[in-house]
């Protein structure tokens, strides 16, 4: 058993930078990483914006040493997880037992919607190589043997809450003593298959995003991959540099109540923000600061927004949804802003949420709107809340 | 053989040796091995007997349970599942906004569950569904594409999925065990009778509701069993072949 769970290595990719110093750059310079799409063809091209990584899948394969063949979304995952461990510096990791729990929503549907151009026009053609690692779990197998990991692998897909899970489950695999160490987040790529999906649920916004404003029309699309590093107090004692912070808290719930919306009261993040707390020993005026959900869709913000409201009751910590930079990246999102919600901790960082302007009418909440530095920031609630009603709120914690 | 959503117990994918994992952290026992060891071993060693305590067939404009028949009404699908939705006096007004192939399912359940099943005997968590058909939720796809050309729409889309149709069992009864839904091409009891037993011997559940729930355009079929650990009433042992027989109209 181990008592506490340390956060030891941090690696994160979006739109707004390829490794950790880079996206401390641009949230300093509050710069957005939202642009038209050019990563396929589509007739959404012009008037939808996405935020998309600024590489292409042969740059990205130059990074990894992968086939450009492989996922768009493997690479991604690769070098975020390669980054996280690297940065966690861990001596002599052969030591231990070490996991990689992951998670992603698209799986290789990127190379899918190219094998089905040549497939549909004839059941002939069409390249196998593009679709063998079209599923979920393949995208984990691929990065855990060129990680060289094998004690516990496994893929979590729980929609946009993915990666907060892949990193719940993860602490809870080495508070059990089933792991010593665990790579734990997500990786999405930007596929037409998500793009026309969301555009479907008409909640796609053809400006750039708006989270908690009350003229907020909808999510930009992201993609990326983010990873954490936890260790158990075992391992935390072997490190050569001081762990970052600890994960405190952690809770799942769900509201059960519509497949792509929360219940107007936000009862399964209501939930799940109370009983990260709990978990935490915290209580809600603990909170330094909130790493929202904050996709920018009207029902997400006002049902989130309704049981923050609830649980802090009047006195709010400084908020923000950092999709405002790197859109929403699905099933990497939990990841990625898990490693925003470490930084925070470990720079003192505030992040704002840029383009906010009229507060929502019927909500007291204002989120930060300037990148704030020097701050004293001890307890991060992240929270991510997925289709399906599946809400986590995760907390790290100064250890 | 299509699984949509796996059964607890799956912990990994394997493809099978085709790449050399290299052991950079190099860990002492591979967990994950030994639970698939684990995994295929128990699934042999099957315990019970456990009992079917009621059973709902919905076919060619016919309910049934337990073999009598409640409602008759030879009209086209829609007008059939709302006329029994109406007869049965029911009253969910999201059952409106339903594909055909959650209503069915929904009808199914709930007839099924109304008057043997005591809820109250179980724990939200102990409650499984394991369901199976043929056409996925190709029935409300097609649908769906007849959309696309002008406005795609949303509320056709949500159902674009076969396991739904559990997910709105599930909102309704409160049930929050495991669940998976299997697209095979025809009833296989056998496999039905497997999956729910592994359930039920683990203890992943104390009781399972499992079947075929089937549609596409103008055909449909439903049939649903209640399976739970002890014997109740007029409850029939389950077995493969006593599904088989109540699948195919028996018991009557």
């Amino acid at each position: 058993m181990s008592s506490a769970v340390y956060i030891a290595g941090v690696g994160v990719i979006s739109a707004i930078g390829n490794d950790v110093a880079e996206h401390l750059v641009s949230f300093e310079q509050e710069k957005a990483g939202m642009d038209a799409i050019t990563l396929f063809d589509t007739i959404h091209r012009g008037e939808l914006p996405v935020a998309a990584v600024k590489l292409t899948t042969r740059e990205l394969a130059e990074m990894t040493g992968l086939s450009p063949e492989i996922s768009r979304t493997t690479q991604l995952s690769l070098v975020a997880a390669k980054e996280a461990i690297a940065d966690a510096a861990i001596p002599d990791p052969s030591k231990w037992r070490t996991g990689l729990i992951s998670a992603n929503t698209v799986g290789g549907m990127d190379k899918s919607e190219d094998f089905f151009v040549d497939f549909l026009a004839d059941n002939n053609k069409g390249k196998l190589r593009f679709i063998w690692d079209h599923e979920c779990g393949s995208i984990t197998e691929t990065v855990a043997d060129q990680l060289g990991v094998s004690d516990v692998v496994t893929t979590i897909s729980t929609a946009c809450s993915s990666s907060a899970n892949s990193i719940f489950y993860a602490a809870r695999l080495i508070k059990n003593d089933v792991l010593d160490i665990a790579i734990a987040g997500g990786a999405d790529a930007l596929t037409k298959f998500t793009l026309n999906g969301f555009n479907t649920l008409m909640i796609l916004d053809k400006e750039f995003c708006k989270p908690f404003d009350e003229h907020r029309a909808g999510l930009n699309l992201g993609e990326g991959a983010g990873y954490v590093v936890l260790v158990s107090e075992k391992v935390a004692k072997t490190l050569t540099k001081v762990p970052y912070c600890k994960l405190s808290g952690y809770a799942n719930s769900n509201d059960a109540y519509h497949q792509t919306a929360s219940s107007p009261e936000g009862t399964g993040s209501y939930l799940a923000m109370t009983r990260a707390l709990e978990k935490s020993g915290l209580r809600p005026l603990d909170i330094d600061y909130i790493n929202l959900h904050g996709t920018g869709t009207p029902n997400n913000d006002s049902a989130e927004g309704t049981a923050i409201t609830r649980v802090f009751d009047g006195k709010f910590p400084p908020m923000s949804s950092t999709k405002s930079y790197t859109g929403h990246t699905l099933g990497a999102s939990g990841g990625i802003e898990a490693v925003f919600s470490v930084l925070a901790i470990k720079h003192g960082i505030i992040y704002p949420n840029l383009r906010f302007e009229t507060q929502m009418e019927d909500l007291p909440l204002k989120p930060v709107t300037k990148f704030l530095k020097g701050q004293k920031v001890r307890n991060v609630m992240s929270n991510s809340f997925g289709f399906g009603g599946n809400c986590t709120s995760l907390i790290f914690s100064t250890s | 053989m299509h699984c949509v959503s796996a059964l607890h117990g799956e912990p990994r994918n394997r493809r099978g040796g085709t790449l050399q994992r290299r052991r950079l952290f190099g860990g002492r026992r591979d967990v994950s091995r030994l639970y698939d060891r684990w995994f295929h071993f128990t699934a042999f060693v099957l315990k019970g007997p456990y009992y079917i305590s009621a059973n709902c067939t919905i076919s060619d404009g016919i309910i049934s349970e337990d073999g009598a028949v409640l409602f008759k009404s030879a009209t086209p699908i829609n007008d059939f599942l709302l006329t029994a939705y109406q007869h049965f006096q029911f009253n969910y007004p999201k059952f409106y906004k339903m594909d055909n192939l959650s209503k069915l399912g929904w009808l199914t359940a709930d007839l099924l569950l109304q008057n043997t099943f005591n809820k109250d005997g179980y724990k939200s968590e102990d409650v499984g569904i394991v369901i199976a058909n043929a056409n996925s939720s190709l029935d409300d796809d097609l649908k769906y594409y007849d959309t696309v050309a002008d406005v795609a729409s949303p509320s056709l889309f949500v159902y674009t999925l076969p396991n739904i149709v559990m997910g709105e069992i599930s909102i309704r009864h409160r049930f929050k065990g495991e669940q998976a839904f299997f697209v095979q091409e025809a009833f296989n009891a056998d496999f039905l009778y497997r999956q729910v037993s592994y359930l039920l011997d683990n203890d992943l559940v104390q009781a399972c509701i499992c079947g075929w729930v089937d549609v596409l355009r103008q055909d449909y079929r439903s049939v649903l069993f209640l399976v739970e650990k002890t014997k109740k009433g007029n409850a029939v042992l389950f077995s493969a072949e006593s599904m088989d027989t109540i699948f195919n109209g028996g018991f009557e």
